[in-house]
């Protein structure tokens, strides 16, 4: 049975929580202590991402096994306005010059693999794993 | 983590625990660039450093242990700012390159033959003040050996220049050989550039032809920077001017052809006003530093001269160009 | 490298004055001023170019995007208070021919 959370993300607490969450599973999961912290900051930097810009959504962490790998998903979702150039936002510098952290470019550098689903007016999807070495 | 690197670490802290010597820490600062090198980041330096830490003083005090958790947190930020440069540094230098495959391919847009005629002596130079130039030139000798010079600058600089000279260049192919009289030349080009240029940019450009049989030099220009004419027998230099708009501005413009004999020894500059707007020590250099610059060197050949000037105005500027640079010789040897 | 711009806003006509050095650094400011100036319908637009030593040819392209735009309204462009390096610059390149220019201002320097 793999472990799966859900933290319901529409304060700044609700950003604690998720990393508390992350970095816990993290641990059980088998992560060292730099990919632990590293987890934790992806998770922390969607968390926010969607306090700032959908003001409510969720994220997941699970366990994730395949192919003999073992790892830790993240799956962030809201349903906020989407983002309209996604080519733009994965780019380095576009949203870190600004002041406003790690981006999106952080966190699929902070994981191992990363996918982003956007559609304008409906949401934001992004899948994030990381996997034991 | 690497074994090695773990190993390397421990024996420095060991020996900097033992004698803080300066020598462990040179080793450490060495040591750091070898990091660098494995692309190893600051949280994993700091992570390292617990471990070793760890290993090396035992029962360590749990606040220590703890506050670790603090640092590493802080240090992944410095950590993705640090992979984030690298990565826009690697992306600079694919922008780098590419400029200097479209430096490359603007350069074969500019004739290079070598001009062998028994009656002319030529001389042109022509410096980007960055990789791209927003300064042209031509020059070409017609089936009966009438030459053709023109020195074009396009405002601005860099790659919008760089894109609407290659403009002009096109438009200077699509010229029938008939039109060879100057301002009619300069009449189809500013048709073409009018269409096809930005509000408030435009070309500016000097054209002339030399007619062998008559000795007679014609040109117009397109409120181009005027040149010069050196009359040997007085050993004076005259302002090259002929009234005319800049291309771009007006669609219908009329040019101003202007002639005159070029007795055996004469020569026409042509330049860009990148050679009349260096500025030496803050101030613009005048017309007349120009002409005496050439003066000095009336006895080099036009390639030599206009070198030589380059040369000495770069040397000025301390090798800063603030335009771009294109000067332009045409002699009559005999 | 400092352009000042001040503008005055009369019922039939706007008055810009000028200072500084226009230029390839200074021209997008220049624009971002005059270009809506030169487009309002029923008024004159009067660049006074008194406090200005230096003007390039970027800067001397935005005074043409202000030509072309007061024309497209309608209206008129004229310059004013050129020294004479900027007056120079404008008969060089024949946009005196084109632009307004009133020397009543100014002549010397």
């Amino acid at each position: 049975m793999q472990v799966q959370t859900h933290v319901d993300i529409n304060s700044e607490w609700g950003i604690v929580a998720a990393r508390q969450a992350g970095r816990k599973l993290a641990r059980e999961v088998g992560f060292g202590s730099v990919d632990q912290a590293r987890i934790t900051t992806a998770i922390s930097e969607l968390a926010r991402n969607i306090y700032l810009y959908a003001d409510q959504g969720q994220i997941k962490i699970e366990e994730v096994a395949e192919g003999g790998k073992r790892g830790m998903k993240i799956i962030a979702s809201d349903q906020g306005p989407g983002i309209k150039d996604l080519r733009r936002v994965m780019e380095d510098g576009f949203t870190t010059s600004g002041g406003l952290g790690a981006g999106l470019p952080g966190v699929k550098r902070l994981m191992d693999d990363f996918a982003i689903e956007s559609e304008l007016n409906q949401g934001t999807v992004i899948t994030a794993v990381k996997w034991l070495r | 983590m690497q074994v090695s690197m773990y190993r390397l670490y421990k024996d420095m802290l060991t020996s900097y625990l033992r004698d803080k010597s300066e020598t462990a820490l040179y080793h450490a600062q060495q040591f750091s660039k070898q990091m660098m090198e494995q692309d190893m980041s600051p949280e994993e330096t700091v992570s390292l450093h617990l471990s070793v830490f760890q290993e090396l003083a035992e029962d360590l005090p749990e606040e220590v242990t703890d506050s670790f958790d603090l640092l590493l947190e802080v240090m992944i930020g410095y950590g993705l700012a640090y992979r984030e440069h690298q990565s826009l540094r690697d992306r600079q230098q694919e922008l780098e390159s590419e400029l200097n495959v479209a430096a490359q391919m603007q350069r074969t847009l500019l004739p290079d033959k070598q001009v062998d005629t028994e009656e002319i002596d030529f001389g042109v130079i022509s410096v980007p003040a960055g990789k791209m130039s927003g300064d042209y030139y031509h020059y070409d000798e017609d089936s009966v050996g009438n030459f053709a010079v023109a020195v074009a600058d396009v405002i601005g600089k860099g790659v919008p220049a760089a894109m609407s000279m290659s403009m002009i260049k096109y438009a200077m192919d699509t010229l029938t050989d008939k039109q060879t009289e100057p301002a009619g030349v300069l009449e189809s080009l500013n048709r073409v550039v009018e269409r096809n240029i930005d509000e408030d940019m435009f070309i500016t450009m000097m054209y002339g032809v030399y007619y062998p049989e008559s000795h007679q030099f014609h040109f117009a220009s397109a409120g181009h920077e005027p040149g010069f004419f050196y009359r040997s027998a007085a050993d004076t230099f005259e302002s090259l001017e002929a009234k005319g708009l800049v291309l771009g501005v007006s669609p219908k413009v009329r040019y101003e052809e202007r002639g005159f004999r070029l007795d055996p020894g004469d020569f026409v500059v042509f330049l860009s006003d990148g050679v009349t707007e260096s500025r030496v020590d803050g101030e613009f250099i005048e017309r007349d530093t120009v002409v005496s610059m050439i003066k000095e060197r009336l006895h080099l050949s036009a390639q030599e001269i206009v070198n030589e000037l380059f040369e000495e105005l770069e040397k000025a500027q301390e090798f800063q160009l603030r335009d771009d640079f294109t000067l332009m010789i045409l002699r009559r040897k005999f | 490298m400092n352009l000042d711009i001040q503008v005055s806003d009369y019922e039939n006509k706007s008055v810009a004055e000028v200072s500084g050095e226009v230029d390839v650094y200074t021209a997008a400011k220049l624009k971002e001023t005059i270009t809506p100036l030169a487009e309002q319908e029923d008024k004159r637009l009067i660049i006074d170019l008194s406090g200005v030593d230096y003007i390039d040819s970027t800067g001397l392209g935005i005074f043409i995007g202000a030509l072309k735009a007061s024309e497209k309204a309608g209206t008129s462009l004229t310059l004013t208070g050129l020294n004479a390096r900027v007056k120079r610059l404008f008969e060089i390149t024949g946009l005196h021919e084109v632009i307004d220019i009133d020397q009543a201002k100014r002549e010397e320097a």
